[in-house]
């Protein structure tokens, strides 16, 4: 065995990888700095904050990719991944926008996402992504058309345009009544403000009256119906109102519409954050697969690929569709599926998710679902529908309805002997200030701030509901293995001259152990030999030569990887480790006064060490099914954080379940969000916003009872007209608005 | 008075002007990311 050698290692210039010469340490680099000095950009390498990756060549698929084609012009989004800071985005810019054809290329630092436009006869996508792939950033095809809420948007400005030119001529109409006014100058600004009324009622509304009568045909009252009759009744009376020479409500009507349109605008924004993050899930899934057909193997796009097809998949490759093995025993990882790192045993008969990546020796699998029916699929339009407005259901609205029609009645019924036209004046006031713009902004509004702030600090829940059902949480249980502790392996002890011989044979494995040892040899900055002739056996180890010695690397007892040559045994010991965040989230969880405790199918002396450690009480040694019998038995409203296929029943039966991560599919289905970030702080963060978002919720709902009960007794008894209405309306949606603006602010 | 009548619908067509170019500039995408321009300032080139 020779000693290390002595020379101090040096950082590639490019990925950072400690080698024992540089300046690069891999051709790819070298390569991917060339690049970037032919294109004057090599200026980025001072400014980056950290090392890039390793340039990896382009996966194919790339040829069937969408793109949009008009005017002799192409478009296409891409994901591009491995954008670390504000100049890797510039970088990537410059180089999308230097590719000879490119029209224009815009890479957005919030999502990571890249809009790029060229001409078609000057080159293609597949060239373009892979002036990006040179570099080390990953571009990934986005094959789900995302829409902007370019339209919502659009009707609101026309909103807010008429809204504004009819407060002016309004405001002309209401000095009128006291100052005294000709009824041909009253005419013309009641004829102005009914022109500007128009487009709000009829075109900036529509949303409301599509709702309305979604709403009829399934049978539901949603809010969307009251506010279309009010809307739709005041417009027809200011009509009529303009004709007789008399003041409608119109004002009160664009007033309406602007802020409800407003309260919509911000509950689409908070879905897209949500739905971006199904969206760059799906485009994980492979591009390509190798269909088995009489002639041998074809390589075709994976999404040519049907039901029934059988695929193979070759070792260290990734499965294309979910389906059934049919031959090969193998071992698949299943960390984009389950969130577990280790990888499971399958063999013939046994099902396998898309995305699972074989580990061992090739497999054969035979199709069973793809598209909209695969786990994948069912799972983002599952999110979708629970995202849907219209699945929400409204507690108030029967009640609303049902209270503003009987106070309409009434009033109409008391008002009788006065006249009908009377009667009617004063029926359309108690529509107008009965309108539930304040109650049905309060939802939405306070909801869709908290689920953007939980959203910003790493929790995103599936829905508004999801957010208010957390906020009564009153205990927690935690899963083990994946939750409390990172569910990867850490190297606990080992020494340097192990962690260097492995850490050179393991550099270009990508295995959750090989993966462990380098990031240990890396932190202690042991420069990384380079091995030779290295032959890595799935599910058993590498082998290969280091510094002139044959050494092989294999699993060894109790939770050890042994690192051996001729004479030597080195022995490296790995342990999944509790997340380095668990003590103060323990902390802060018992300062939100919420219990916890631990559930794992784990043996008790394993819970005990991680679970003792943190003084918390555990149940050890549950199956999937007695974690969720717990969780029912349990007379507490709980919530429950766990990860992986087995943690989805208990996901399912807790009052609110969470996954870890969005690698997890089935229990993504199941679980009402996601801790999209590393560790359980979002978990706190995220009750924290509930409870705030609850409490400013209370608040928006008892004050717009309040004033409606007020306001709808002084409509019923006339004291109400137009000028009173345009007053008092907006002031309660105000306070709503002010409410979700001060959790946004304050969380 | 008789200004009014020339007033009332030039201020209405310059608003809507301003309506019409903002409908345009929705159109064009302008409003589809909100998030970057404040961070492209930070970016000296």
């Amino acid at each position: 065995m020779r000693a290390p050698p002595a020379k101090k290692p040096v950082a590639c210039r490019h990925c950072g990888t400690l080698v024992e010469r540089g300046p690069y340490c891999c051709a790819g680099c070298e390569g991917a700095a060339l690049i970037l000095e032919g294109a004057g950009l090599d200026a980025w390498y001072d400014r980056r904050t950290g090392p890039a990756s390793r340039p990896q060549l382009l996966d194919s698929g790339w040829e069937e990719v969408p793109v949009a084609v008009a005017n002799g012009r192409a478009s296409a989004r891409l994901a591009i991944d491995g954008l670390r800071c504000a100049s890797c985005v510039w970088v990537c810019e410059r180089l999308l926008q230097g590719e000879p054809g490119v029209v224009d290329a815009h890479v957005s630092y919030a999502t990571g996402r890249a809009t790029v436009g060229w001409d078609p006869d000057k080159t293609n996508l597949r060239r373009i992504a892979g002036r990006v792939a040179a570099v080390g950033y990953q571009p990934r095809p986005l094959h789900v058309a995302e829409t902007p809420d370019r339209d919502l948007l659009m009707r609101l400005g026309v909103a807010v345009f008429c809204l504004l030119n009819l407060m002016t001529l309004t405001a002309t109409l209401y000095v009128g009544w006291f100052q005294g006014m000709s009824t041909a100058w009253a005419d013309l600004f009641r004829g102005a403000t009914l022109l500007l009324a128009t487009p709000v009622a009829l075109w900036s509304a529509q949303p409301f009256y599509f709702g309305a009568v979604r709403s009829l045909s399934v049978g539901r009252l949603h809010m969307d119906l009251p506010i279309s009759l009010a809307v739709g009744l005041l417009y027809g009376h200011g009509v009529w109102a303009t004709l007789n020479h008399f003041d409608g409500y119109l004002d009160s009507v664009a007033m309406l519409v602007t802020l409800l349109l407003v309260g919509r605008l911000l509950e689409a924004r908070g879905r897209r954050a949500v739905q971006d993050a199904v969206t760059s899930m799906a485009s994980e899934l492979p591009t390509r697969a190798r269909r088995v057909v009489d002639r041998g193997v074809e390589d075709i796009p994976a999404s040519q690929l049907v039901e029934g097809d059988l695929v193979e998949v070759a070792s260290g490759g990734e499965i294309p569709a979910d389906g059934v093995v049919v031959s090969g025993t193998s071992e698949v990882g299943m960390s984009l599926v389950t969130g577990e790192s280790e990888p499971r045993d399958v063999t013939v008969g046994d099902p396998v998710v898309a995305g699972g990546s074989v580990e061992g020796p090739a497999l054969r699998v035979r199709v069973t679902a793809v598209g909209a029916r695969s786990l994948l699929g069912r799972m983002a339009s599952a999110l979708e529908v629970s995202l849907d407005r219209d699945e929400r259901t409204d507690p108030l609205a029967p009640w609303f309805t049902g209270g503003t029609l009987l106070a309409a009645a009434l009033t109409a019924f008391l008002w009788f002997p006065a006249g009908p036209a009377v009667a009617l004046e004063r029926v359309v006031a108690v529509l107008v200030v009965a309108c539930p713009c304040a109650l049905s902004l309060a939802h939405p509004l306070t909801g869709a701030a908290g689920l953007a702030v939980a959203a910003r600090k790493g929790l995103l829940l599936r829905s508004v509901d999801a957010l208010f059902r957390l906020a009564e949480i009153e205990a927690i249980a935690l899963d083990k293995t994946g939750t409390l502790t990172s569910g990867t392996p850490r190297v606990i002890t080992a020494d340097d001259e192990a962690l260097r011989l492995a850490a050179g044979l393991e550099r270009s494995s990508d295995h959750p152990v090989a993966r462990a040892i380098i990031a240990e040899a890396v932190r202690r900055e042991i420069p990384l030999p380079s091995g030779e002739d290295v032959v890595e056996v799935s599910g058993v180890g590498i082998h290969g030569m280091v510094d002139g010695e044959y050494w092989s690397i294999r699993a060894g007892p109790a939770g050890t990887v042994l690192v051996e040559s001729a004479s030597v045994v080195h022995t490296i010991r790995l342990r999944d480790t509790p997340r380095d965040d668990v003590v103060d989230v323990v902390e802060e969880l018992n300062a939100l006064d919420l219990p916890i405790t631990v559930l794992t199918g784990d043996r008790a002396p394993i819970a005990a060490r991680v679970a003792g450690h943190l003084d918390l009480p555990f149940h050890a040694e549950l199956d999937p099914l007695q974690k969720a019998a717990w969780l029912r038995s349990t007379d507490r409203r709980t919530l429950f954080v766990g990860d992986g296929l087995n943690d989805t029943p208990a996901l399912a039966f807790a009052h609110v379940g969470l996954a870890m991560g969005m690698g997890a599919s089935t229990s993504v289905l199941a679980a009402d969000g996601v801790v999209a970030r590393d560790g359980l702080m979002p978990v706190v963060a995220g009750l924290r916003v509930a409870r705030a978002a609850q409490a400013a919720k209370r608040r928006s709902l008892g004050r717009s009872i309040a004033y409606n009960l007020v306001a709808v007794g002084a409509a019923m008894a006339g004291l109400v007209n137009p000028l009173v209405a345009a007053v008092l309306m907006p002031i309660s949606s105000l306070l709503v608005v002010y409410e979700a603006t001060r959790l946004r602010r304050t969380s | 008075m008789n200004a009014i009548l020339f007033l009332l619908p030039l201020a209405v067509a310059m608003g809507g002007l301003f309506a019409g170019l903002f409908l345009l500039a929705v159109r064009d995408g302008q409003f589809d990311d909100l998030d970057d321009p404040p961070q492209r300032i930070l970016e000296d080139e």
